[in-house]
């Protein structure tokens, strides 16, 4: 028979084909296996970068400045899609874009098409099991108030360093340790984490609590903004600072042409505003006291061949009431006592020619030159305010220093650190640099200064409810290194409350054109931030201790801006504490005795005590009527007697 | 059936309706293992092929009996009408206007539908062998002539190929040439026909494959599988690096990685390499055993056949399993060039499930004595 042997030929074939298969089956599988196997895990596995989220920037009470959020953008291969129709509506709910258009775009001929987002995960989840659509996904940082201080917040690069401003300065705190993965992948890419080989989780960022005060931030930005307008000034700068800790509580800065930074690389001569370290230099060297006197030319004198002339012409002047009035022939005559060496140091000890060690980088050193440098006109110069450069930052921390009972503190922008589990990492603590006056100085100076805008220069920056202290600076502006006419740096650093201070205001005006005088246009802008401070409840102010502290309140001498002899006879009703209120018998508190003291520090005893003051006189306290001793009613009307000195208001 | 009939079932039949069933239901597992964790339009597979696999393998088992009780000398009568029918419907499968019954499918028409798919070129594969079984009976010692064997043969088998081809689908048109060749072979048929016919037809074959660039990247693949990984070596190369990451045991069951979307068709065309992957050489050598088995067991009920038709048909049906076997494992391991065929009883598809048990059910019909009592 032929057929069986045809038929056992056709299953040798199979035979021969099994053994065939056996046998690369073997070549294959045991003999390359190892090779096939690696390739496997080549091409199978891929190690991938699980990006840490940066860190958050919050400000003092925890607003989020600076936010990381994942995000998605979507892209499509439309050849690549099978449900054209469904692709179309989810793509259309999920991009927000008419389901025309997307389905034009579906229909068309394009390789690909994006839509960059970003679109949050809830937004895109729907698209994840469409066929030919990829989601690609992002970190992106974003910024909830995106105006406020953006210099000094910064932004971050495309590869999410910090590129700018406090976004740099604490980018190694930020940046979090992105972790690693051993992830499987199909062939269309898609990954699936692989149980057998754990991840390295990614360590995020460390959040950053800045001493930021958003709120303020806010009041600052928009009253400088405002001044900056209305004065058509070039530019400004706000520093707000608490005193106590060194704590930054707003920096703003403002530039007509756009190119605001965080406001600390730039450098200008304070004017006036110095004029009270040259009165610490006095007082710390005991060259003269707050009541020694000069005699101030009525408003015309020349020194060494150089006039020096006051806007407002005196007669004969204390120390207080030089800085008071701003009397440059005043400040001049008193520098004179000084050595230059005193004179320098003293300046170097609060802080000028040196960085403040702020965290920002580009902060200016400011320049305040070494005495073996100077002319015979320096120390007139230097005691008004010139021959000096120095940075917003650096007056408020200077100031900072008389705020805080003479100790210069480091400012700080970073109030703490927390690991992203919430665990605090790092906490701020006062820095002092080093006491630069006693606290007896520095009540004297404070005390100077309060005078400046109750009677003085600076009164536009009273409050009627809280006292204020302060320094108004009017400086010459240098155009290519020569003084302009018509050219001033304006400026105001207040001190807020005067007698317990909670806040050092700098606001710095560049080149107003309305109306030069710091009093005029950068004291201002002091009293609407302080108002709108107050009026926001945000705001990190101790208000409990603020109490203590009101002012009479009646009308402001701001509004009329009287002669300080008007102040005089101004009945001041006090409300009476609610603590001295139960504390007080029914039968009357005795009046304390308070001849001796200067007028402010007795009207303030009297107040302590519950009373309202009438004040006659001026000067020193007499004696008051009631006399000291006598019981009065709390509430009841004490006319304080003041007198003798014969220095009235200047 | 009439009580007056008795079946006895030969060891043979039994036993390939044994390897039969654990191929069938390994193929199962195989399929829901090899697709459950894919996305077709966005959608996870899960059990939906599994399951429609097992209804074809019920709707398969149904004809599998009945095959098994048919009196298979009736289909000698029908073998005319069964390719004319087939041509006919492969000629639907072409026309410009049939689109909506027979659409078109990753790049080609093979499917039918109506209701249900069919793959009309697997059913053509069993209709070529029953009637070239019904020719070379009928032939007898004719076939010795030129003119009376393979002419025929050619002339009916040749335009189903061409049909086939214009789907197109090479690999089965090349198949169901190949399987009328070796049922006339085994008809006895000259040897030298058959040198003749591969000297006229192998440069045809060639300049047919040559010419579409896809499949001249698939057939030249294999002769280098790591020349090209991103163009024709690509499916190759996914292919042998799931069978070699198998090694001996495999990675067990379900930990294939290569399914999950490196190998084209894992579930169907290259289910072979998931298993390899899976169960490793050992898993393969059990497989090529069960397939030999099945062969050897087919090709000897065929030669134990009463009648010439149905030795043919035997041998042809052995064939046609067999052919698409190995050729499956020979294009997993690179041996063939890659074409899509299905690895009988195992890949997920209906129609070549149903044509195989229905196969199988013919061949143990075989296998079956009937005996009239009281004779």
């Amino acid at each position: 028979m032929r057929i069986p042997s045809r038929v056992t030929l056709i299953g040798a074939g199979f035979v021969a084909a099994a053994l065939a298969v056996v046998a690369k089956a073997v070549d294959v599988q045991l003999v390359h296996g190892r090779e096939w196997r690696q390739r496997a895990r080549e091409e199978q596995t891929v190690r991938v970068e699980i990006p840490a989220p940066r860190g958050t920037l919050r400000d003092r009470n925890g607003v989020a400045l600076a936010v990381s959020q994942q995000t998605y953008g979507v892209g499509v291969a439309p050849p690549e899609v099978s449900d054209r129709g469904r692709a179309a509506a989810l793509l259309a709910r999920a991009v927000g874009r008419p389901v025309g258009d997307v389905a034009r775009i579906l229909a068309s001929a394009r390789v690909w098409y994006a839509w960059p987002g970003p679109f949050t995960w809830e937004q895109v989840a729907p698209l994840q099991s469409l066929r030919g659509v990829y989601l690609q996904r992002r970190l992106d940082r974003f910024y909830p108030r995106p105006d406020l201080a953006p210099g000094l917040i910064g932004r971050v690069d495309d590869a999410g360093h910090g590129a700018t401003g406090l976004e740099r300065a604490l980018d190694s705190v930020l940046t979090g340790r992105p972790g690693s993965a051993v992830m499987l992948r199909d062939r269309s890419g898609h990954l699936y984490p692989s149980p057998s080989r754990p991840a390295l989780q990614p360590v995020p960022g460390e959040d950053v609590y800045l001493t930021l005060d958003a709120e303020l931030e806010e009041i600052a930005q928009h009253a400088l903004t405002m001044a900056v307008d209305s004065t058509r000034a070039s530019g400004g700068d706000v520093v707000i600072l608490q005193p106590m800790t060194g704590e930054i509580l707003a920096l703003a800065s403002v530039r007509r042409d756009g190119t605001a930074g965080a406001g600390l690389g730039d450098v200008f001569e304070p004017g006036s505003t110095a004029k009270v370290f040259t009165a610490a230099a006095l007082l710390r060297n005991h060259l003269a006291t707050a009541d020694d006197t000069v005699f101030a030319e009525h408003g015309h004198y020349v020194l060494n061949g150089r006039a020096i002339d006051d806007v407002e012409p005196s007669g004969t002047l204390t120390l207080a009431d030089v800085i008071r009035v701003s009397s440059n022939i005043g400040i001049t005559k008193f520098a004179m006592r000084l050595t230059p060496v005193e004179q320098y140091e003293a300046l170097r000890d609060f802080g000028f020619g040196t960085p403040t060690g702020v965290e920002l980088a580009g902060e200016s050193p400011g320049t305040l030159r070494n005495p073996r440098l100077w002319s015979g006109e320096s120390q007139a110069s230097l005691a008004m305010g010139y021959e000096i450069a120095v940075t917003p930052l650096q007056l408020a921390a200077a100031y900072g220093a008389l705020a805080d009972g003479g100790v210069l503190l480091e400012p700080t922008l970073v109030s703490e650190v927390r690991a992203s589990d919430g665990a605090v990492a790092w906490r701020a603590r006062v820095r002092p640099v080093r006491r630069v006056v006693s606290p007896g100085i520095a009540a004297q100076l404070t005390h100077m200064l309060q005078g400046v805008v109750e009677e003085g220069t600076g009164r536009r920056a009273a409050l009627g409810t809280y006292p204020v202290a302060g320094k108004t600076g009017t400086a010459r502006r240098t155009v290519d290194g020569r003084y302009v006419p018509g050219h001033y740096t304006a400026s105001f650093v207040g001190i807020f409350p005067a007698d317990d201070p909670q806040l050092v205001l700098v606001v710095k005006l560049d080149d107003p054109k309305t109306d030069y005088f710091g009093g005029s246009t950068a004291a201002p802008v002091v009293r609407t931030i302080l108002e709108a401070a107050l009026a926001t409840p945000g705001v990190d102010l101790n208000r409990e201790r603020l109490v203590r502290h009101t002012l009479p309140d009646t009308a402001p001498a701001r509004t009329a801006a009287p002669a300080a002899g008007a102040a005089a006879a101004t009945v001041v009703p006090w409300p009476v504490p609610a603590g001295a209120a139960r504390a007080g018998a029914p039968a009357g508190v005795p009046v304390p005795d308070v001849a001796g003291l200067s007028l402010r520090a007795a009207a303030r005893a009297l107040h302590r005590s519950g009373f309202e003051v009438r004040i006659e006189g001026w000067g020193r306290a007499t004696g008051t009527t009631p006399a000291a001793g006598a019981p009065a009613e709390p509430g009841a009307v004490v006319v304080l007697h003041a007198g003798g000195g014969g220095r009235g208001a200047g | 059936m009439s009580p007056a009939r008795e079946r006895w079932m030969g060891w043979e039949a039994r036993l390939m309706g044994i390897i039969t069933a654990i191929l069938v239901v390994f193929g199962l597992v195989s399929v829901y293992a090899a697709s459950s964790a894919l996305l077709v339009d966005g959608h996870p597979v899960g059990t939906s092929l599994a399951l429609q696999q097992a209804g074809g393998a019920a709707v398969g088992g149904i004809l599998l009996i009945v095959a098994w009780r048919l009196d298979l000398k009736r289909l000698q009568p029908l073998a005319w009408p069964l390719i004319l029918v087939t041509i006919g419907l492969l000629v639907i499968l072409l026309l410009p206007f049939t689109h909506a019954i027979a659409p078109r499918l990753n790049g080609s028409r093979r499917w039918l539908r109506l209701g249900v798919s069919f793959q009309i070129s697997e059913f053509a594969k069993l209709a070529v062998v029953i009637w070239t079984a019904m020719l070379c009976a009928k032939k007898g010692k004719d076939l010795t002539h030129l003119s009376k064997g393979l002419i025929p043969v050619l002339t009916v088998v040749g335009p189903i190929m061409l049909l086939v081809l214009a789907e197109p689908d090479l690999s089965t048109a090349v198949v169901i040439g190949f399987l009328a060749m070796l049922v006339l072979f085994a008809a006895g048929a000259r040897v030298g026909h058959f040198i003749l016919l591969g000297l006229v037809a192998l440069p045809i074959a060639w300049e047919e494959v040559a010419h579409v660039q896809y499949r001249l990247l698939r057939m030249t693949a294999f002769l280098d599988p790591g020349a090209d990984r991103l163009a024709g070596g690509y499916q190759i190369n996914q292919s042998l690096i799931g069978l070699g990451g198998g090694g001996l045991f495999g990675v067990g069951f379900g930990q294939g990685q290569q399914k999950l979307g490196f190998l084209p068709y894992p579930y169907s065309d290259f289910i072979f390499a998931t298993i390899g992957e899976e169960w490793g050489f050992v898993g393969v050598v059990a497989l090529v055993l069960l397939y030999t088995a099945w062969v050897l067991l087919a090709l000897r009920l065929a030669r134990s056949a009463t009648e010439p038709f149905l030795q043919y048909l035997g041998a042809g049906l052995a064939a046609m399993i067999g052919v698409d076997a190995f050729l499956h494992m020979g294009v997993g391991l690179a041996l063939v060039p890659t074409t899509g065929l299905v690895l009988p009883f195992i890949s997920f598809g209906r129609s070549a499930l149903i044509v195989a048990l229905a196969a199988t059910g013919a061949l143990m019909n075989l296998g079956t004595r009937r005996r009239q009592l009281g004779r």
